[in-house]
């Protein structure tokens, strides 16, 4: 037993000789590189809308040797999804990418995210992507690129028809009619995904009934509601008539670009993130253009109404606040004419940046023009019912749907998820 | 005083190896029962009280007793999954069993140089991937440029390249369980193939003595002596419907409408997109407790045929 302790004693004493030398003869550390670790959409490779991700990790990296960036590309929708569920479990990366809106919204009050609104308001930016990424008056993040919704229409078919882009709904419906007598399908969609109608909708509620939305969000107004059901309406009898093609609910959003790129469709209402490849030689031989969506006569929305969201957008979470001034510096380069300028499509919110192509520069004059810009409702509505509202739009294409009855349906789940109608 | 000191040293040696045993048994347990423990039982405990919260996973949890089962069973989506994993339950058995009956009873009695060759093509489209099988399906169902819509389009057949396969309600479902049958139908050809062979020969020569071959002989000696696995079949597809997830989602994403929407895919879009972890909870413990329901099924079956039969 006493053995055993003397042999204790000596160990102890040695391994605090040991350490004590150890600590007089060291050098002095070499700095440790601060990790940002960073979740993202899309794999950094040299494709068109790729472009832009590939140039801020290289360009970040090579620029900042003191940070070691590790990018990881989760797709869509598993960025989404596993941002989600590590949120759940507050195991975050200190970066991740977003659309901002009411999701970033969600994670901003559950004390997620790093508010870095005074770090932000140095960076220069346009303010439709600086309201994107923030919430309840603080923000969160950058949107270096900021898409508006419009209408892609193929020039080359106007021009061989004879036809012009309309300006009106009413003219709109001609040139649908002028179209399918010639075997052209006037609009491409991509139903099947569910979301990609709600582009098209969202423009005929504002048109019908101006800011029906901000009511309906406000709850002053219902989602049932005459802007809205009369919005349905003309949609429905759109549909019916052809003017999305013979199998909508068929074709992806993929299959809608195809129709595009091949000129099988005429118009294509969506965001401007597909500047780049309408734009791109290899990817449609079609002379595609961009245009702010019609007016109705006797409705309230103006062409300079606008339905935009953050294209391209990035936050900070709690597991950067002790890494504050490297993650500034992070969203200050990706908020630089250097990165934002190797996007060939997206409409940058970079002061500075000229547009990369004639397609962009169109959808950057409609978006200069926009007098209110409203954000995508399936991100700045709550998250309980963007799915469903969702659904509920691709119900229009279903024959002989009630697109009264769906819409009731849908503003009592509203009602159930974000309160009811204020009196 | 040796002689009462004899057995006590026996019967502690006894005792020290009875203890090591218990202890060798438990480590070797400890670490599948951590496990189990860990990423199955609390998950389901935990699901099970999630169903009683409204919870967005972020926020605080409110008790809310029932109201998640209640609304569940007023939601369309929810109706319609559960209306659907049901029809895919009872097509599954009434097409794909048989047809796999039909396969692996051809594969066993007509041996030749095709057989081998054939049961690896047929168990093949069982080992691959569901993504890959749904890439598949939408390459050969795609309105605009699959394979039936443009052989359609070449031979100047107008009514199969007008035909909307994931895009119309009515034809949606049976595109996705089209390939479905072809994906799942490996496993119960090569089951039964085993069954089959397991009939003694004994039988099959007192049939042949008797004249009863081919058909007749698949009809009147072997599907009677396939009951016991027939209905585990049944039961295996019954419970695999309900937990229906990744080829319908990623073939139509349970769409047009609900025309294709699982269990699953309802459970997934309740807590993923739409942030209602209470309500997703409560579809998992649906889903549960109609697995759990079917597996007693299957185990009483077994209990009462005996597994060997």
């Amino acid at each position: 037993m006493k053995k055993f302790a003397i042999l204790c004693l000596l160990f102890i004493l040695v391994t605090t000789m040991v350490f004590a030398q150890g600590d007089k003869g060291a050098v002095a550390p070499v700095a440790e590189k601060t990790k940002l670790t960073i979740w993202g959409r899309d794999i950094p490779d040299t494709s068109a809308d790729h472009m832009y991700v590939k140039s801020l990790i290289e360009g970040f990296q090579a620029a900042n040797p003191d940070i070691e960036l590790e990018y990881i590309a989760l797709g869509d929708p598993g960025l989404a999804d596993k941002t989600k569920i590590a949120m759940v479990a507050n195991q975050v990366p200190e970066i991740i990418q977003s659309w901002g809106g009411s999701v970033m919204g969600g994670y901003a009050d559950a004390g997620r995210l790093l508010d870095l609104t005074a770090e932000m308001a140095t960076i220069p930016g346009s303010d439709a992507a600086r309201n994107a990424m923030s919430w309840k008056g603080k923000t969160y993040g950058v949107a270096p690129f900021f898409a508006i919704a419009g209408i892609f229409a193929n020039e080359g078919i106007f021009k061989a028809q004879g036809l012009t882009v309309p300006t009106t709904v009413s003219e709109m419906e001609k040139v649908c009619d002028a179209l399918l007598a010639k075997g052209i399908i006037p609009f491409a969609c991509g139903a099947k995904d569910k979301w990609p109608p709600l582009a098209m909708y969202m423009y005929l509620v504002n048109r019908v009934g101006g800011n029906a939305f901000d009511k309906a969000q406000a709850r002053t107004l219902g989602f049932d509601s005459t802007a809205f059901i009369e919005a349905a309406k003309i949609y429905q009898k759109w549909v019916e008539k052809g003017y999305f093609g013979p199998k909508p609910l068929g074709e992806a959003y993929g299959d809608a670009q195809q129709l595009m790129a091949t000129g099988k469709a005429a118009m294509h209402v969506t965001g401007s993130w597909m500047c780049a490849q309408y734009a791109n030689k290899e990817f449609t031989d079609q002379t595609i253009g961009f245009y702010a969506f019609p007016v109705i006569s006797g409705g309230v929305g103006q062409t300079t109404d606008v339905m935009g969201m953050t294209d391209i957008g990035f936050f900070a979470t709690q597991t950067a606040a002790s890494k504050k001034e490297a993650v500034v510096r992070f969203f200050k380069y990706a908020m630089s004419v250097e990165a934002c300028g190797a996007e060939p499509g997206r409409i940058c919110s970079v002061p500075g940046v000229k547009a990369p192509s004639a397609l962009t520069g169109m959808a950057s004059a409609v978006f200069s023009k926009a007098k209110t810009v409203q954000f995508w409702w399936d991100q700045d509505l709550a998250p309980a019912v963007t799915s469903p509202l969702n659904d509920t739009i691709q119900t229009f294409f279903l024959p002989k749907a009630d697109v009264k009855a769906e819409l009731v349906k849908f503003e009592a789940l509203v009602a159930e998820n974000m309160g009811v109608i204020k009196k | 005083m040796s002689n009462h000191s004899q057995p006590t040293i026996g019967s502690a040696i006894r005792k020290k190896t009875e203890w090591d045993r218990k202890i060798f048994v438990a480590a070797c347990i400890f670490p599948a029962l951590l496990f189990l423990g860990l990423f199955m039982y609390y998950p389901i405990v935990e699901t099970f009280r999630l169903s009683f919260m409204k919870s967005s996973g972020l926020g605080p949890e409110i008790f809310v007793g029932l109201d998640n089962y209640t609304r569940l069973f007023k939601d369309p989506e929810f109706l319609a999954g559960l209306k659907n994993v049901f029809a895919w339950a009872f097509w599954s058995i009434i097409i794909q069993i048989p047809l796999a009956f039909y396969i692996a009873f051809s594969l066993t009695f007509y041996v030749n140089r095709f057989t081998k060759p054939l049961r690896i093509i047929y168990y093949l489209a069982n080992v691959l991937p569901s993504a890959i099988t749904a890439m598949l399906g939408k390459f050969i169902f795609s309105p605009t440029n699959g394979i039936l819509n443009s052989l359609g389009t070449t031979l100047g057949w107008n009514w199969l390249s007008d035909l909307d396969f994931l895009g119309n309600q009515s034809l949606a479902f049976w595109s996705v369980f089209t390939i479905a049958t072809w994906t799942y139908t490996g496993f119960p050809i090569i089951y039964l193939m085993a069954r089959i062979e397991q009939i003694s020969k004994d039988i099959k020569e007192a049939a042949e003595l008797d004249g009863v071959t081919g058909w007749k002989y698949a009809f009147y000696i072997v599907l009677p002596n396939l009951t016991y696995p027939l209905t585990i079949l049944a039961v295996l597809c019954t419970i695999g419907s309900l937990k229906l997830f990744d080829l319908p989602y990623m073939m139509t994403t349970g769409g047009p409408g609900y025309a294709t929407v699982t269990l699953g895919i309802t459970l997934y879009r309740h807590g993923f997109i739409n942030w209602q972890y209470g309500k997703a909870s409560a579809i998992g413990v649906v889903i549960f407790l109609l697995s759990l329901a079917f597996t007693i099924i299957q185990f009483s079956w077994q209990h009462k045929k005996g597994d060997g039969q």
